[in-house]
C-alpha cells in the first residue's frame, strides 16, 4: 500500500517538475505580438442567460478590440430578467434575416437581431436550452471561419484576437485556448490594466490559481499534446471542427466536453490526424471570479461535476480514441490524484491519529509537495513578467508572503470542492446546482435548463 | 537573454537543491516506514538450516555426582545498549532506563563474571535434556536468552559472547526480520536483519517469538490470548517456515499464553516453551512453561551473582 502510494507520488512529482521547468526554459521574454494583415474571420459568440449584471462588461472588451475582420453573436438562452432589454437599448437591435448552417441541432429562435450601432453585433433571442444549446445555435449562425466563444462576464483583451488569428494561421491548429485572467487582479483603465494584489484572500488564491494553470499547467500540456480543457470562458475553434464533432453536448461540463470531442475526432479522422490544439498565452481576456467562499464552492463543485460527467461519458473511449497522452492527463492527473486522491488525503489526519507509526512519511509528502506547490507559485511569476505581467516591487513582495501561506490554507479548499463535487454528482447526477445571480428575476420561465453561461470550468 | 538564462539556471540551481535536501531529510523515514510495513514473506525461510546445525549437537559431560548441577539459570535479556548510544527514547519518564535494555557495559562485565566463573553455556536442546532427565551438565551451567531479535544483539551482544566463547538462544519475531540491509544506527528501534542472523548464527541459536503476534489487543491482552487459536497457529506457523522448521522452542511474548496456547506448541511439536516468570529451571520442569530471570538495566553485577546462583 505504502510503495503503491509512493509510486503515484513518485509519478506525480515528475510531472510537477515537467510543470516547473518546461515553461520556464521555454517562454522567452515577452516580443511585442506581431499583427497579421491578413485577418481571418473571427465570430465571437457569447451566450447569456440571466446576466443583466455583468452583459455590458463583454460589450466594453468588443468596442476596443484592435482587430476588423469579426463579428459578435450575442445568444440570449431565454433570460427571465432583463438581459434582452439593456442589450435592446444599448445596442439599437433591428431584427435581421439569416441563414443557419442547418448542421446542429438547437432549440428554436425567436428573432435574430443586428445592431444598429454596431453593425458587427448580433443577436439570436432563442428558448432557453441550456449553455450549450446556446453555443450550438450561435455556430449555426455565424459566418466566419473561426468561433471564439466567450462567457458573458469575460472581455476580451484589445489584441485578444489578433493572437488568435496568428495562433490559427498554422493550418494543423484546429482550436485553441487563451488566456483567462482574473478581473478583480487588476487596476487602472481597462486599456492599461496594471497587475494588483490588493484584495481579498479568497481573490487572490484564485489569482494566482489561475496564473499557474495557465502559464505553467496549460502551458506544458500544449507541449504534451494533452490539454483536457480549453476553458469555455475562452476558447477558439474552426467552425468546421465544430460542425465535424456535431456541436456541443448538453452537460454542465461542456467546454471540457468539446475538447475531448475534438481529441476524439483528431485521433479517430483522417483529415484531421495531424490537426493540434494550441494554447495561446498571449490571447487574454479578463474575467470576474466568485468573490465569496460560497459562490466559489458552487462554482468548483459544478466544475467537478462537469469533470466527473465527461469522465463516464468517455470512460469507453480512453486509450484508443482519445490517445495515450489525454487519456493519462485526464486519467492519472485530475482523475486518480485529483479526484480520487481527495478522499485518502481528507482521510490522513484520522489515519494519523489511529497510527502514529507512519507519521513521518506523511509529514514527507506533505512537505513534497508544498514545497512544489511553493516553487510553482515562484517560477509562475518569472513565467508572468516574461508575459509582460509584472507585479510593482511592494505588490511582488505581497505576493510572494501570500504564495507559502496559500499552500497550507485556501489550497486545502480544493479537497472539499472535489470531495462534495463528486459525491453530489453521484448522489443525484441530473441536478445541477446553480449559483442564482443577484438581482435576478424570480418569474422563471416554465421548467428552464439552468445553465449559467458565464463561469466555465477555466482550469 | 543572458540574464534570462542565468535566473533560469539559478532557479533551477535552487530547486534541485532544496528538492535533494528534502529527500535525503525523510529518505530514512520512509524507508523504515516500507520496511516497517513489509513484514518477512510468510513463505521463505531464513536459510540457517546449515550454519544452525550446532544447535542440534549435544555435549556430554563427564561428572563425578557432587560436579552435576541441581538447576540451572536462565537468564533473559532484550537490548544491548552502548551507554553513549542512550536517546531520550530508552529513558522511562522516571529518568529511569527502560527494563529492557542493558548497557553494553554491565552486559561485558557480567559475561567476563561468567567466564572468570568458569560456566558453561548450555543450547536450548541441552536444557531441554537436563529437564527431562537425560543428560547431566555441568554445576555452573547456564542458559542466555535473548527476545525480541533486536538488532543491537548483532552488534554489541554477540561479538562479547564470541569473544568468550559463549552461545545464547535468541527468540526473534520472525516477520519483523529484515530482507534487505540496513545500517545499523547504535540506540535505534531495529531489528535484526537476515545478514544479521547468518552472520551471528555461530553464537545464537534463533527460535520463534511469533512471527508477527508481538502486539496487544487493544485492552493490553497480548495477541497469543487475544486471538483465537487459529489465528495463532497460522502465526507461529509462518514464523516455523521463516526458520526452516526449526522448533526446538518457543518463547511467548510478553510471556503471556493460556492453556490453549500450551497445547498448540505440544500440536504444533515444541520442543519447549519459555516465560517470564523468574524461578529456577530443574529436573521435572514443566518443559512448556520454563521460567527465565531478567536482567535489568539496574542489575548491579553484586545482584547478578545472586541471580546466577553463585551467592
Amino acid at each position: 500500500m505504502l510503495m503503491a502510494t509512493l509510486i503515484v507520488f513518485g509519478l506525480y512529482v515528475m510531472i510537477q517538475i515537467a510543470y516547473l521547468f518546461y515553461p520556464l526554459f521555454s517562454v522567452k521574454k515577452s516580443e511585442n505580438s506581431v499583427r497579421l494583415d491578413k485577418e481571418k474571420g473571427i465570430s465571437v459568440i457569447i451566450p447569456a442567460f440571466n446576466e443583466e449584471q455583468i452583459i455590458l462588461n463583454s460589450l466594453q472588451g468588443i468596442i476596443n478590440l484592435k482587430y476588423s475582420n469579426y463579428e459578435v453573436i450575442f445568444v440570449n438562452d431565454g433570460s427571465s430578467d432583463n438581459t434582452l432589454s439593456l442589450l435592446h437599448s444599448h445596442l439599437d437591435l433591428q431584427p435581421v434575416e439569416l441563414v443557419p448552417a442547418s448542421k446542429i441541432s438547437h432549440n428554436e429562435i425567436n428573432q435574430i437581431y443586428q445592431s444598429g450601432i454596431s453593425p458587427k453585433i448580433y443577436l439570436i433571442d432563442k428558448e432557453n436550452g441550456g449553455k450549450a444549446d446556446a453555443l450550438n445555435a450561435g455556430i449555426e449562425y455565424a459566418s466566419k471561419e473561426l468561433i471564439v466563444t466567450l462567457d458573458a462576464d469575460s472581455m476580451l483583451d484589445p489584441l485578444s484576437l489578433c493572437e488568435v488569428n496568428s495562433a490559427f494561421q498554422k493550418e494543423t491548429v484546429i482550436a485553441g485556448g487563451g488566456l483567462v485572467q482574473i478581473t478583480q487582479g487588476f487596476t487602472g483603465n481597462f486599456l492599461y490594466l496594471r497587475p494588483s494584489f490588493k484584495t481579498k484572500g479568497i481573490i487572490r488564491y484564485q489569482i494566482l490559481q489561475y496564473l499557474t494553470a495557465f502559464y505553467l499547467h496549460k502551458m506544458t500540456q500544449s507541449k504534451l499534446k494533452s490539454i483536457i480543457v480549453i476553458a469555455g470562458a475562452f476558447g477558439a475553434f474552426r467552425k468546421q471542427v465544430l460542425f465535424d464533432v456535431n456541436g456541443y453536448r448538453k452537460t454542465v461540463g461542456e467546454d471540457m466536453d468539446i475538447t475531448l470531442k475534438i481529441h476524439r475526432l483528431i485521433k479517430t479522422t483522417r483529415k484531421y490526424r495531424k490537426s493540434t490544439l494550441a494554447f495561446i498565452p498571449r490571447a487574454i481576456c479578463y474575467t470576474e471570479c466568485p468573490s465569496t467562499l460560497k459562490e466559489l464552492v458552487q462554482q468548483r463543485i459544478r466544475w467537478q461535476k462537469g469533470f466527473i460527467d465527461c469522465v463516464i461519458h468517455f470512460r469507453r473511449d480512453f486509450f484508443q480514441k482519445l490517445g495515450f497522452r489525454v487519456s493519462f492527463m485526464l486519467l492519472f492527473e485530475y482523475l486518480l490524484l485529483g479526484t480520487l486522491n481527495a478522499f485518502p488525503t481528507a482521510m490522513i489526519p484520522i489515519m494519523l491519529l489511529i497510527y502514529p507509526d507512519n507519521y513521518m512519511v506523511a509529514v514527507a509528502l506533505f512537505s513534497t509537495t508544498a514545497f512544489l506547490s511553493i516553487y510553482q507559485g515562484f517560477i509562475t511569476l518569472i513565467v508572468a513578467a516574461r508575459f509582460g505581467s509584472k507585479y510593482s516591487f511592494k505588490q511582488l513582495i505581497k505576493v510572494l508572503l501570500f504564495i507559502p501561506v496559500e499552500t497550507i490554507t485556501y489550497r486545502l479548499l480544493g479537497l472539499v470542492f472535489v470531495i462534495s463535487g463528486t459525491i453530489m454528482y453521484m448522489v443525484n447526477k441530473n441536478s445541477w446546482h446553480v449559483t442564482k445571480r443577484t438581482g435576478q428575476n424570480t418569474v422563471a420561465p416554465p421548467n428552464p435548463v439552468p445553465a449559467e453561461t458565464s463561469n466555465s470550468h477555466v482550469i | 537573454m543572458k540574464k534570462e538564462l542565468l535566473i533560469n539556471l539559478l532557479f533551477t540551481f535552487v530547486f534541485f537543491f532544496s528538492f535533494t535536501m528534502l529527500i535525503t531529510f525523510f529518505a530514512d523515514d520512509v524507508t523504515e516506514a516500507l520496511q516497517y510495513n513489509d513484514l518477512f514473506p510468510k513463505d521463505e525461510n531464513f536459510e540457517l538450516a546449515s550454519c544452525q546445525q550446532w544447535t542440534r549437537d549435544v555435549r556430554s559431560f563427564p561428572l563425578k555426582d557432587y560436579e552435576k548441577a541441581k538447576s540451572v539459570p536462565v537468564l533473559m535479556y532484550h537490548r544491548i545498549i552502548d551507554e553513549k548510544d542512550l536517546d531520550e527514547n530508552l529513558y522511562e519518564e522516571d529518568g529511569s532506563i527502560v527494563s529492557t535494555v542493558v548497557l553494553k557495559e554491565n552486559f561485558t562485565e557480567q559475561m567476563k563474571l561468567l567466564k572468570r566463573e568458569e560456566y558453561t553455556t548450555l543450547t536450548l536442546r541441552e536444557l531441554e535434556l537436563f529437564i527431562n532427565g537425560k543428560l547431566d551438565v555441568p554445576k555452573n551451567s547456564i542458559v542466555l536468552t535473548f527476545d525480541d531479535g533486536f538488532k543491537d544483539n548483532a552488534y554489541e551482544a554477540y561479538p562479547v559472547l564470541k569473544e568468550n566463547d559463549f552461545t545464547a538462544a535468541s527468540f526473534v519475531i520472525t516477520g519483523s526480520i529484515t530482507k534487505n540491509e540496513k545500517d545499523y544506527k547504535p540506540g535505534t528501534f531495529q531489528y535484526l536483519s537476515v545478514h544479521d542472523l547468518k552472520n551471528s548464527c555461530d553464537v545464537f541459536e534463533f527460535e520463534s517469538h511469533t512471527y508477527n503476534f508481538h502486539q496487544r489487543m487493544k485492552d493490553g491482552t497480548p495477541f497469543l490470548i487475544g486471538k483465537t487459536d487459529k489465528d495463532a497457529e497460522a502465526d507461529i506457523r509462518a514464523s516455523i517456515v521463516n526458520l526452516d522448521g526449526s522448533k526446538q522452542a518457543f518463547a511467548s511474548p510478553y510471556g503471556g499464553f493460556d492453556d490453549g496456547n500450551i497445547q498448540l506448541f505440544k500440536d504444533l511439536g515444541f520442543n519447549m516453551a519459555f516465560t517470564v516468570v523468574p524461578g529456577d529451571v530443574s529436573r521435572g520442569t514443566n518443559i512448556y512453561e520454563i521460567p527465565r530471570k531478567e536482567i535489568k538495566p539496574e542489575t548491579t553485577i553484586e545482584e547478578y551473582k545472586q541471580i546466577i546462583g553463585l551467592q
